[in-house]
Order: C-alpha cells, then sequence, then structure tokens
C-alpha cells in the first residue's frame, strides 16, 4: 500500500494546530517547575519534581485525548476519514501527530531537567534517575497511545491512560529499593550502573515495539470499518 | 436569457407540465422569439431547481407539440415558424371552444341560442368585440 | 455508459443491522435521492460508496475505481457530507476551508466564497459558536467548493429550518448545471428529493425496495376509490400493493396501473369512481407496508 504522504503531512500540521496553545501552556508550567527544582531546596525539589511530573503527564494524556478521542467523540473523526486518506495513511499520520506535539514537551523538558540537573547544586547522580523517570513516561505514552489507537470506546482509551501514569508511583518505589539506582541519585556524579542502563533500554525498545506492533495492525486493515 | 422559470410544489399540474405551460406562454407572448435559443436542459434545471429529467419530459413534450425544435447537439431553438404565436394562441382557442360546446351541450343549448349568447356577451365587451372587427378585417 | 458509482450484490453485516443484497447503479451526470425511514441502512450504504467502510460481500466501484483498496483515488473526486459529521469546535471557517484548498487542487476559492455569502455565513468565527444549520451548511460548503466529480449528502437537509432547508436545495442545483457531475443525497423526507432528482432509490430494513425514474413511480401507481363490495382475492392480484373498504367504499392502491384495470375491476363488482395520481411518500409507505416491490 502507498502512503499519501502529502496528506500524511497536512494532517500532522491539523493536529499541530490543533494543540499549539495548549503544548506552549505546559512547556511554560514545565519551566515553572525547572525554576523550583534548580533552587536546589528539599521543599522546592519536592514541589518542582512532582508538578515536573504533573506536566508530563498531563501532556502526553492530553495529546492521545484530543487528537484521538475527542476526535472520535465530537465526531470530527468521520470529517477527516472522508478526506483522501487510506486507514494506513490515518494511522501514520496520528502516530506521527502524537509523537511529535509529544516530544516537543518531552525533548524541553528533559533537556531542561538534566541541564538543571547538571548545573546547579543538585547532585548530579540525578541525571540518570531523571533520564529512568522520563522513559517511564515514554513507555506509558507509548502504551496509551497503542490503546487510544486500537479501541473505540472512550472508556478503555481512558484507564490506559489513567492507569500507566498511575503505575509511575510503584516504579518509583522500586527503583528505590534497587541500592544501585536508589544511592546513586545522592552521589555528585553521573554513574551508569547494569541495572539502570538495562531498564532504560527495555523501556525504550518496548515503546518502539509496542507502537510498532499497533501501526502494523493497522496498516493491514483495508477500510476504516 | 434569463432560465429560470418559476415552478411550484402546490401546483396541482405536475413539475413538467408547469414547465411545458410557462415555456409556452413565454413563447406566446413574444419573450422568446422564433429560432431563439432555449437555456439548456442543464441550465434551465439547475436555475429552476427542478431534476434534470422532468425537464428533459417538458422539452420532449415541448417538441413534439411543435413549439421548440431540437437540433442534434446543438441544443433547443424556439420553433422557426412566424406565425407560431398565432398558432398557439388559435390551439389554445380552439381548446376553449370545444369547452365551450361541451358546457353548451350539458345545458341542452341551441346552435342559435349560442351564436346569440355569444353576440350578446361581445356587445356587453366592447373592447374585445372591437378587436374582433379588427380581425375579421384581416 | 459510465456510472458515477455501481453497487453489485452488496452486504454490509452490523451486530444489530444489516444491508443485504444491495445492486444500485447511478450514471454520471444524475442526481439519485435516497429514500428510507431512520435505520434504513442510508447512512451505511453512502459509508459504503465513500471506500470509509468494507462491504462484506459484492462489488462496489466508484467513479471507476474499486472500493475499498483504491478509496484514497476515489475520495479525491467525491464530495462526502453526513449528518454525523462534524468541523472542529476551536477553529474557523476560514481554517477549514484553506485546509481543504491544499488536500483539493480542484477547489474554488471564488465558488466558496459566493456560497459563504449565500449561505450567510462568517468565515472568521469559531464553529463551536455556529447553530446546527451554519454547521450543516459550512461543511456543504466545503464539499461543494472542491467540485467533485460524486457529490455524496446524508440527510443534509434534516434539521435545518425552512430557509436554510431552501438555500441548500438551491445549492445542490447548481451542481446540475455540470454534465459531468452526479449527486447521491438521501432523506428521509420524499419532499426533499423529489424535485431535483432524477432517480429515486427507496431503502428499507436494509433492503432495497425499488429504484426508477421519478416518473416511472409516479406513471405506474394509483390510488383508485371505488363503489362496491371489496372482493377476496383481490390482494393477491400482483399490480395491487393495498385494498381497504369501509362499507360500500374500497380504496385500491395499485403498483402496476393500466388502462385495463377498471374494467377488470368491474367484472368484480366494484365500480370505479376516480383514479388519482399518487405523491411518491405514499407510493414509499405503501409500498414498505405491502412488503412487495414498488
Amino acid at each position: 500500500m502507498k502512503l499519501n504522504l502529502p496528506l500524511v503531512r497536512l494532517l500532522v500540521v491539523k493536529d499541530w494546530q490543533l494543540f499549539q496553545k495548549q503544548l506552549a501552556t505546559y512547556v511554560l508550567a514545565g519551566i515553572v517547575a525547572l525554576c523550583f527544582l534548580g533552587l536546589a531546596e528539599s521543599w522546592a525539589f519536592y514541589v518542582g519534581s512532582l508538578m515536573l511530573l504533573i506536566v508530563m503527564v498531563a501532556a502526553a494524556c492530553f495529546s492521545i485525548s484530543t487528537s484521538l478521542v475527542v476526535e472520535r467523540k465530537e465526531q470530527t473523526l468521520s470529517f477527516v476519514m472522508s478526506l483522501p486518506v487510506s486507514p494506513l495513511d490515518f494511522t501514520i499520520s496520528k502516530l506521527a501527530g502524537n509523537l511529535i506535539t509529544f516530544a516537543v514537551p518531552f525533548v524541553i523538558l528533559l533537556g531542561g531537567t538534566l541541564a538543571t540537573v547538571l548545573l546547579t547544586p543538585l547532585p548530579d547522580g540525578l541525571f540518570v534517575y531523571a533520564l529512568l523517570i522520563f522513559a517511564y513516561i515514554l513507555f506509558a505514552f507509548a502504551i496509551s497511545l497503542s490503546v487510544a489507537m486500537s479501541v473505540e470506546s472512550e472508556g478503555w482509551a481512558t484507564f490506559a491512560m489513567i492507569g500507566s501514569m498511575v503505575l509511575i508511583n510503584p516504579y518509583i518505589m522500586a527503583l528505590a529499593q534497587i541500592p544501585d539506582i536508589d544511592q546513586r541519585t545522592r552521589v555528585d556524579a553521573v554513574v551508569w550502573t547494569l541495572p539502570a542502563v538495562g531498564i532504560l533500554i527495555s523501556l525504550v525498545v518496548l515503546s518502539i515495539a509496542v507502537l510498532g506492533a499497533t501501526t502494523w495492525f493497522h496498516a493491514r486493515k483495508p477500510a476504516f470499518n | 436569457m434569463n432560465a429560470e422559470l418559476f415552478l411550484s410544489a402546490s401546483d396541482p399540474r405536475p413539475m413538467y407540465q408547469q414547465i411545458v405551460d410557462q415555456v409556452t406562454a413565454k413563447v406566446m407572448a413574444g419573450d422568446w422569439a422564433a429560432g431563439e435559443a432555449l437555456p439548456s436542459i442543464r441550465e434551465l434545471a439547475a436555475a429552476s431547481r427542478v431534476s434534470v429529467i422532468t425537464v428533459r419530459r417538458a422539452y420532449d413534450e415541448l417538441e413534439r407539440a411543435g413549439v421548440i425544435a431540437t437540433r442534434q447537439g446543438k441544443g433547443s431553438v424556439v420553433a422557426e415558424r412566424d406565425d407560431l404565436p398565432a398558432a398557439l394562441m388559435r390551439e389554445e382557442l380552439a381548446r376553449q371552444l370545444a369547452a365551450l360546446l361541451a358546457s353548451a351541450a350539458r345545458l341542452g343549448l341551441t346552435r342559435k341560442e349560442l351564436h346569440r349568447l355569444l353576440d350578446q356577451t361581445a356587445d356587453a365587451n366592447p373592447g374585445a368585440a372591437s378587436a374582433s372587427t379588427t380581425r375579421t378585417g384581416r | 455508459m459510465s456510472f458515477a458509482f455501481s453497487l453489485n450484490g452488496v452486504a454490509k453485516r452490523y451486530p444489530h443491522f444489516e444491508l443485504q443484497d444491495i445492486t444500485l447503479a447511478l450514471p454520471e451526470g444524475q442526481v439519485m435521492g435516497l429514500v428510507g425511514v431512520n435505520g434504513a441502512g442510508k447512512t451505511t450504504l453512502l459509508r459504503l460508496i465513500t471506500g470509509i467502510a468494507a462491504a462484506d460481500a459484492g462489488e462496489v466501484r466508484v467513479l471507476g475505481h474499486r472500493l475499498p483498496a483504491e478509496q484514497v483515488a476515489a475520495k479525491r473526486e467525491i464530495g462526502f457530507a453526513s449528518e454525523d459529521m462534524r468541523l472542529y469546535r476551536t477553529q474557523t471557517l476560514r481554517w477549514h476551508m484553506d485546509l481543504m484548498q491544499q488536500i483539493y487542487p480542484a477547489w474554488s476559492e471564488d465558488y466558496a466564497r459566493e456560497l459563504a455569502k449565500r449561505f450567510d455565513l462568517r468565515t472568521d468565527q469559531a464553529l463551536g459558536g455556529c447553530s446546527h444549520g451554519q454547521r450543516v451548511k459550512a461543511l456543504l460548503l466545503l464539499c461543494l467548493a472542491r467540485r467533485p466529480r460524486l457529490l455524496l449528502l446524508d440527510e443534509p437537509t434534516t434539521g435545518l429550518d425552512p430557509v436554510a432547508r431552501i438555500e441548500v436545495l438551491e445549492a445542490l442545483a447548481d451542481v446540475l448545471r455540470d454534465a459531468g457531475r452526479s449527486v447521491l443525497f438521501s432523506s428521509h423526507n420524499t419532499h426533499d428529493v423529489e424535485q431535483l432528482a432524477d432517480t429515486i432509490t427507496f431503502l428499507h430494513k436494509g433492503r432495497l425496495v425499488a429504484s426508477a425514474d421519478r416518473n416511472e413511480f409516479i406513471d405506474r401507481w394509483r390510488r383508485i376509490v371505488c363503489q362496491g363490495a371489496l372482493p377476496s382475492g383481490l390482494s393477491a392480484w400482483p399490480e395491487i400493493a393495498s385494498a381497504r373498504a369501509n362499507g360500500s367504499l374500497v380504496e385500491i392502491k395499485a403498483r402496476a396501473w393500466n388502462e385495463s384495470l377498471p374494467a377488470r375491476l368491474a367484472a368484480e363488482g366494484l365500480q370505479v369512481q376516480r383514479t388519482d395520481a399518487m405523491g411518491l411518500e405514499d407510493i414509499f409507505i405503501t409500498a414498505v407496508r405491502s412488503g412487495g416491490a414498488a
């Protein structure tokens, strides 16, 4: 099947235009959170990291929800399906659109976080820890996006989003149980340990695999329904 | 040429008949002269907001009645007969005369009584009567 | 003759609904009105013709393309608007028009502006604040201004006030000027389709009840009022769709009128008092109730 690239690009631009205002708000809120982190006071660190998590989770959910769940609920989906697109074009555009709208706050805030860790009195050991947290958010985003693309029910899509995002709590607790990871966060040096690298790679590979499988599944559908 | 005819769904006549009647009326009145091109079927349909098939049927009827002529690939024109408006009016008169005779027959009037009634009516409407005198002179 | 679309033995099953054995074609340049009650399968049929839905059986061809495989090519030349279709609430009509302009090479900006004026639409207003009628007209504007070869409209006049309804039908009539463009539009109301449609198709409970040119329906069907006793077995006559009596007054609806019918009824002891042409709505309802073909 041939991809209608100009149209895929248009659809991605369309989704981007629909989100850009909210996206700017998220990035702004994220930067405020980073400022708190940068103060390197324990109360500010607590407020900042919590705020950063909230912003990242909200940005991930917002992108998926607006481009997939709301589109279905508000029946703009049938408008998009009437355009000269195949199910594959549509899937690719949704995937690319979501990845881009998610990548913008993700990359800015990840970069900001890492820079904050390295440039402020915060222990540099948090560098690897921050990467681990962001990797989990990426993974949760991939799962939520795949579910939202595959099910028609708003309930299941929301369940997947909330479920995968809330699980970051046990994930953080689990990280605290691994001495190689937990102890390094208090050291003022970037140290790569085997468990940390292992978890990081697993999460990234799993995210790519989940998105790949979803795309492959949708690419085989001859019609929308 | 403005292609819009005034058709109405509440008119008891079918749509195609309304078109036939209005085109005939326009030709009789001289709005559309002999040899003048008629709007195309699609143009008339779009302007009057009625289906193409309805206009086609009306044009077929008009052609059969000799009001219009269709040239292959060139569309339709008002039939090129100088006397067409008069001919159409004469046809109309013939229809009215037939109706008149039928009514007279139902009343049991003799031909003589009918003639007398006609003269009486003409005397009561001097305008119409003078018109008929000019016609007789021709 | 080339067809705007042709369906051959098409079936589509949903959990609570089934479209069965639809064989139907629309010659290019014609207008077809699709009439059926809510839930008759009109929307499903239109979705099959756009390629959005795939048929479980049968063949769907649109403007020479086989669907759903070639749906992208087909949809470039289709203007589809359905009742359950919404535009983006947060964006303006102008934004949507720009999107269409980028997608469809045949988009006419002049025609779009003319339509906006005729429809009394503001292009710089976010669509979220618009009334239902304005949204329907906006959607129609987006479909018409791309000048598609096949216009598919699902219930374009439903829920519109009388003024908006006439505006929509008038804009639809513009399409008649071009012999290369075809229209299929549905309604649960025969009045909307009968004036513009060349062919009328009746759909009921997922089945094709009848499809014929409008005049054919009008010519074939008659309501016959008679005096006498209703003979038993009259409803078994193939040309009779319905017959009912109230005392000596008998009303018959014939689906295949012919000049010999009054004489044959007289032979059964029925004196025909009047025969009237029937409206399409009456024809549709009688056909559906009698269960037979129209």
